[in-house]
């Protein structure tokens, strides 16, 4: 696999890559075995590093890395040598460059909503830093809290589904698959009704009365 | 010169006369289906795998063990908040961190109605379309696919990737009439068997790690052979119910129905509205499932299930009170 290749997997799984590019590697990835063992293994190194509580997500850290080390040039002592007025104004670079990383590594945790990133007030168009990205982020990064109310409504689907997959035992054909919705949404979202209503009628599909069954 | 591409074109005729040949045999569908249903549910298996859903990737572990001492499931997170759901003997149980909840229910094992045979999503009138063909190698096993194509718009359409020699299931996507894919699951590591580890059944979540507990007190209900007081006076077609459950005593209402197509199942709740956490009214989606809800009175029904929104809403639209039991 090329480094480009697990360069955009950790892109991916960072919420930078940009929508085309992460539908395209979402195909990939169910084609391409290689690429999704290493995306599993991505998981499991994120998983490791991230400590419990945390707000601060490390992710594609080991990848970047080892990119960014292979791009660049170690400089030469003449080099240096020769550059040797810059140096005060160096140091002074390093500082605004730590100031710079200080404030977009803490700049998520002024009341964003996870998954959103304000391009217009951190950083320029072209830093990797954003994306208008619109795929949503893997939920290892959204741990909200629900309003109560809100929530007793989602676990009460949850309680629904789960009597369902019981009942269901049509569900049961493909086994656990049926379950998989509740350990990916451990909330429901609730939908514009207006829009169903359409939908609806649209539709124009007759439904069976107990006497033509 | 004029041999070669001749035999081309004969290999290629061969080849797409056996691919229609594959393709056009419903009743090896059928035969592959009932092999995967036995599987999914009789043998030992585990694995990593990706599921997709709105551009959403996450990952998830399974480990479902057969053998002596019953049946036992676990399916976990492998990132993100911790959130799984365990199925044994006494029941389901699915623990949800980020919210700290933990939703359980009883174990029920027996209807009166009988199991829809799968003879019946191949009849004309079902709804369905089924198709074999296509051959792949996924998480290093030999793979064959099944696809169940929906003739409208109240079902779902599935592909599903089988093991070749078991009938396990490998790979499955999820797509609406329109063939629009809806959400798709694959596993990256899959065992079978004595290669299962069964310490991966054992959950560290513990009952006092959690604020909330929610039991339901729909889990005492009794399973009955009686006609629903509730039903719909239309269904979409191919539809029948074949299962009813109700909870013991006159003064409190809760009945639900399971309406099936032999495929896809709905499940109809009609409660009355008391103490216990109602849900909020109109469509809600959970995961592929969609639901629909509204109040009647001081009732509420709800129904859910992996069909599209129209059909739930459908439904809920026709339950009314039987004559018989006015």
């Amino acid at each position: 696999m090329s480094k480009e290749s697990l360069e955009h997997l950790s892109r991916l799984m960072d919420g930078e890559l940009s929508r085309d590019a992460g539908s395209f590697l979402t195909r990939r990835l169910f084609s391409d075995e290689a690429m999704c063992q290493k995306w599993e293994r991505y998981h499991l190194i994120r998983d490791c590093i991230r400590q419990p509580g945390s707000k601060q997500v490390v992710t594609g850290l080991s990848v970047k890395l080892s990119a960014s080390l292979d791009a660049e040039e170690v400089p030469t002592v003449s080099a240096w040598r020769s550059n040797r007025w810059l140096k005060p104004v160096s140091g002074l670079a390093v500082a605004a460059s730590v100031a710079l990383m200080a404030i977009v590594v803490t700049a998520p945790q002024t009341g964003q909503v996870p998954g959103e990133v304000d391009t217009a007030s951190t950083t320029p168009v072209n830093q990797p830093f954003v994306s208008p990205n619109t795929l949503t982020r893997s939920p290892a990064s959204q741990a909200v809290n629900f309003a109560p109310a809100q929530r007793a409504s989602s676990n009460r689907l949850n309680a629904y589904l789960l009597r369902h997959n019981q009942m269901a035992r049509t569900a049961g054909r493909q086994g656990f698959v049926s379950f998989v919705p509740i350990v990916v949404t451990s909330q429901a979202s609730v939908k514009d009704d207006s829009k169903d209503k359409s939908e609806s009628v649209e539709s124009g599909y007759k439904l069976e009365t107990a006497e033509n069954r | 010169m004029n041999g070669l591409p001749r035999k081309a074109l004969l290999l290629l005729i061969s080849v797409s006369i056996s691919t229609i040949a594959v393709a056009g045999d419903s009743g090896q569908a059928r035969e592959w289906l009932e092999r995967m249903s036995a599987a999914m549910s009789q043998m030992s298996y585990q694995g990593t795998f990706v599921y997709v859903r709105d551009g959403a990737v996450e990952t998830m572990r399974i480990t479902h063990v057969a053998d002596d001492s019953g049946v036992r499931e676990r399916l976990y997170s492998v990132s993100g908040p911790h959130r799984e759901v365990i199925r044994d003997r006494k029941g389901v149980r699915c623990v949800l961190r980020d919210s700290a909840a933990v939703v359980e229910d009883q174990f029920i094992a027996s209807s009166y109605f009988p199991e829809l045979p799968l003879s019946i999503i191949d009849s004309e009138s079902a709804g369905y379309r089924l198709e074999t063909g296509g051959e792949a190698r996924i998480a290093g096993h030999p793979a064959l696919r099944v696809t169940i194509l929906p003739e409208d718009s109240f079902r779902y359409g599935y592909d599903f990737w089988l093991e070749e020699h078991t009938g396990l299931l490998l790979k499955w996507e999820l797509f609406d009439a329109e063939h629009k894919p809806i959400a798709k699951l694959m596993f990256t590591d899959f065992a079978i068997g004595s290669a299962v580890d069964m310490d991966e059944l054992e959950s560290d979540s513990r009952a006092e790690d959690f604020i909330e507990m929610k039991t339901f007190s729909m889990q005492k209900t009794v399973v009955t052979r009686s006609k629903p007081r509730w039903q719909p006076a239309k269904l979409p077609p191919g539809f029948q119910l074949t299962s009813h459950n109700h909870k013991a005593g006159e003064d409190v209402i809760y009945e639900h129905m399971v309406y099936s197509d032999g495929l896809a199942a709905v499940s109809v709740y009609v409660e009355q509205q008391g103490t216990e956490p109602a849900v909020k009214p109109g469509v809600s989606q959970l995961g592929t499932n969609n639901a629909y809800t509204r109040t009647q009175g001081d009732l509420q029904i709800t129904v859910i299930g992996e069909v599209p929104a129209i059909t739930v809403k459908a439904i809920a639209n026709e339950m009314a009170l039987s004559v018989a039991s006015n």
